[in-house]
């Protein structure tokens, strides 16, 4: 076993918690205070993370990009969201797709797509899956009631396809360019047999962006929804077999094209937080005096910091194994349980640094934001679902 | 006896009150503007109305004009409001709790005659008390088991001149500080222990100022006062002098605060409950699925023990022989209900918003709201980490010199 880094790793891991302390830490703040959740945006930020490569890192180096490893990936992942879980989010977001375009599109696809979202640092992608009546249905579809699943519809007319319906509570939706979006090709089939993956642009005729939702958490991340009113996408831009959306989990496999990346980045986002918690704590209760003796003499508040720390190192390692396994391509559970159990260890840390500010009289709006943030690791991505889909796959 | 079958007038208040809640309080009190968790206007209709039901006056005597409720109602209104609404249900608890504990316990006749009447003809007088100052440190991880270094006395000074007291000094998290017209204010005068003075809004030199939300966890209205050069009778004078009969935690860390959370936990329940039986996933209602249906489950199981540990504690500040007789141990109920039902009910508001996938999270549904507020009842009053503390020394059977007459209260 050996946990030391190679010095690529370490130099991306160096650069991102600089560009984290430098410039995200910042505004991380001031940008979830505004109220308005399509205002909280920055495009500065994306345009400054760009040229340091934390947009497009995980493009293959055939393709233009850095190709760097899982384990680079969840070390900056992990970088960023110490100082914001969001703005990190916002970034991995684009290295889900971009996982996802490097496993399945054709090459005329990625030339196509990959081009220009290498070129432009303000091209964003997202996937559109979720719909208002479509939520777990999507995740874990039920064997027993076969319609159930996404309901958005495509169907083809001559070299086109036209879409019809509304996905909801997607990312990125309002900032990006391009948008992986699952729709129902043959509405008598099952979900996974019934629905293909088209490319949409921004631009599409007949697409367009509606509200961006108002989360408690994860401000600065924008979940938008998206309306196809006889949207026009050409058949070109068919991602794998019609009725084969599937092929993303199956084949992708351990090239990760979404599935198991997104568990992996929710795990390593949370480690940053909690990374982010557990200073906070550990800087108040060594600064912070109550009858002229610092907190840290306090049994109460060793056992808290014990507890926050040995959970976040927990995680640490959670999180490096999995990265490391899907750079060896094992298979296994794990990266779900790991981000089952990051979302546990992310909202104790953040409640347990939140209960330490508290009993010490310091209201710190950021431990505040903190559990905000971390409480959405129960909604956005599913929870009980997510646990038992994780379990499915130890059958 | 320990009987919890409601009486009539129990029965027929809680559901007045419930209907109440539910035509002229949550309809405000879900409007989008209100659920954003920072900057909530205080729901003054409500308050109004809820003060011509008789909410602002429930615990004061019937003999002085209230209803005479005991403390088992109170927590009953309490969450019936809170339900609706925290901030309203505080509002009205507070003044219901000051008005028994002033104007039926501690003031004397001619104070009485000298208060009492203003206060019942306005729907708008509220009563606050004012005992905390700036840099208190209150935490007693320092000094845990071991008697309180003399350094935390009441700064704020009354100094006598003539037939007048003349006031200086700073209170703050005042509870009910913004709406209130009459004070009770701690005060040092020289004597050893604090004295409580009653101060009107509208005396000269007397300033109050709300406080936002990011200044302290608080449900209700809360605010700072400045006292520069304050003016009032020597015969505002409440007890006798150096002995406050509100001094240390009698009038804080009450049942009716845990009833209020126990509120904000069933208002989360209910909708994650009508959610469950409404939302179709996996081609059955959510409850139908064992997830849901177990989760649901915890929620229930939480928010009923944490309903019979403050029902228990309530009952048991009603029925103080009930300790002399040994029926109830000699323990700090109120504290070991506030210490449960705050991290029970926090779990529980997380589990019901979870229910509502994506939604659980949406500021312009109420269930990220329930969450924040169950929040916020975890870390207001004394924390939990000094609740525990202070159970500690009681089950040692450990007496603080300073706080023995606190600690009986309790």
């Amino acid at each position: 076993m050996d946990f030391t880094l190679s010095n690529e790793q370490r130099s991306w891991q160096m650069t991102a918690r600089k560009f984290a302390e430098e410039e995200i830490r910042s505004i991380s703040l001031e940008r979830d205070e505004i109220s308005d959740p399509s205002e909280t945006f920055d495009w500065e930020i994306i345009k400054k993370g760009s040229r340091l490569g934390f947009r497009t890192m995980a493009v293959p180096k055939e393709w233009g990009g850095h190709g760097t490893d899982f384990v680079t990936q969840a070390l900056v992942m992990a970088e960023l969201a110490k100082a914001d879980s969001a703005i990190s989010k916002t970034f991995s977001q684009c290295w889900k797709w971009s996982h996802l375009i490097a496993a399945t599109c054709t090459d005329e696809q990625k030339r196509r797509f990959l081009q220009p979202f290498l070129e432009d640092d303000t091209y964003l992608l997202g996937k559109g899956i979720s719909e208002p009546s479509a939520g777990s249905d999507n995740r874990l579809p039920p064997a027993d009631d076969p319609k159930a699943g996404l309901k958005l519809r495509a169907e083809r007319q001559g070299d086109d396809w036209i879409l019809n319906g509304e996905k909801c509570f997607i990312a990125n939706a309002s900032v990006g360019k391009l948008f992986f979006i699952d729709a129902r090709t043959d509405p008598n089939a099952p979900l996974k047999q019934g629905t293909t993956m088209f490319l949409v642009p921004r631009d599409t005729p007949g697409f367009r962006i509606g509200k961006v939702f108002n989360k408690s958490g994860w401000r600065f991340y924008q979940n938008g929804e998206m309306i196809f009113e006889n949207a026009r996408v050409p058949h070109a831009n068919v991602v794998g077999p019609v009725n084969g959306s599937d092929m993303k989990t199956q084949q992708a496999g351990d090239r990760t094209g979404g599935d198991l990346f997104g568990d992996l980045e929710l795990a390593a986002n949370a480690l940053g937080v909690c990374d982010d918690a557990c200073g906070m704590a550990l800087r108040l209760a060594r600064t912070k005096k109550q009858g002229r003796r610092l907190l840290f003499e306090q049994q109460v508040v060793q056992l808290k910091l014990n507890r926050m720390h040995l959970l976040t190192e927990a995680l640490r390692s959670f999180v490096m194994r999995v990265a490391w396994e899907h750079d060896h391509k094992v298979h296994s559970a794990n990266p779900g349980l790991c981000m089952n159990f990051s979302t546990d260890v992310i909202q104790e840390v953040s409640e347990i640094n939140l209960d330490l500010h508290a009993d010490a009289g310091v209201m710190d709006p950021r431990a505040d934001k903190l559990v905000r943030d971390a409480i959405i690791w129960s909604h956005l991505a599913g929870d009980s679902v997510q646990r038992m889909k994780a379990t499915r796959r130890l059958q | 006896m320990y009987n919890l079958q409601l009486s009539p007038e129990q029965l027929e208040i809680r559901d007045t009150v419930r209907d109440f809640v539910a035509w002229e309080v949550k309809p405000l009190a879900l409007r989008p503007e209100r659920l954003e968790a920072r900057m909530r206007l205080m729901l003054t209709d409500a308050l109004d109305k809820a003060s011509q039901l008789g909410l602002r006056t429930l615990a004061l005597s019937e003999d002085a004009g209230g209803a005479g409720a005991d403390t088992l109602t109170s927590c009953i209104v309490t969450e019936e409001l809170a339900l609706g609404d925290p901030d309203v249900a505080a509002v009205l608890a507070q003044t219901s709790m000051l008005a028994h504990a002033l104007f039926d316990l501690l003031m004397t006749p001619e104070q009485r005659a000298r208060f009492l009447p203003s206060f019942l003809v306005d729907d708008r007088h509220h009563l606050a008390l004012a005992d905390h100052e700036p840099d208190r440190d209150a935490a007693l991880g320092i000094h845990y088991h071991r008697p309180e270094r003399g350094e935390a006395g009441v700064k704020t000074t009354a100094v006598r001149a003539g037939d007048a007291w003349i006031i200086n000094g700073v209170k703050d998290r005042v509870a009910n500080a913004p709406l209130a017209k009459l004070f009770a204010v701690e005060v040092s005068s020289g004597a050893n222990g604090a004295s409580l003075l009653l101060v009107p809004r509208d005396t000269p030199g007397l300033s109050v100022r709300e406080s936002d939300r990011g200044g302290h966890f608080h449900h209700g209205a809360c605010g700072e006062l400045a006292f520069k050069a304050c003016r009032v009778p020597v015969e505002n004078l409440v007890g006798a002098e150096g002995e406050s009969p509100l001094a240390g935690d009698a009038a804080r860390d009450l049942p009716q605060d845990s009833a209020l959370n126990l509120g904000i936990g069933r208002a989360a329940y209910e909708a994650a409950l009508a959610y469950a039986q409404l939302r179709v996933q996996g081609g059955r209602r959510i409850i139908e699925h064992q997830a849901i249906g177990t989760k649901l489950a915890e929620v229930a199981v939480r928010l009923e023990v944490a309903r019979a540990a403050i029902w228990q504690a309530a009952w048991a500040c009603d029925h103080p022989e009930a300790f002399a007789d040994r029926s109830l141990r000699d323990l700090p109920l109120t504290r070991i209900a506030k210490v449960f039902a705050s991290e029970a009910i926090y779990h529980a508001t997380k589990d019901a918003a979870e229910c509502f996938g994506a939604m659980g999270v949406m500021r312009d549904m109420p269930l990220q709201k329930y969450v924040h507020d169950a929040l916020v009842c975890l870390h207001s009053g004394t924390s939990n980490s000094d609740a525990k503390l202070r159970i500690a020394e009681a089950l040692a059977g450990y007496r603080r010199p300073a706080n023995a007459a606190a600690l009986a209260a309790e």
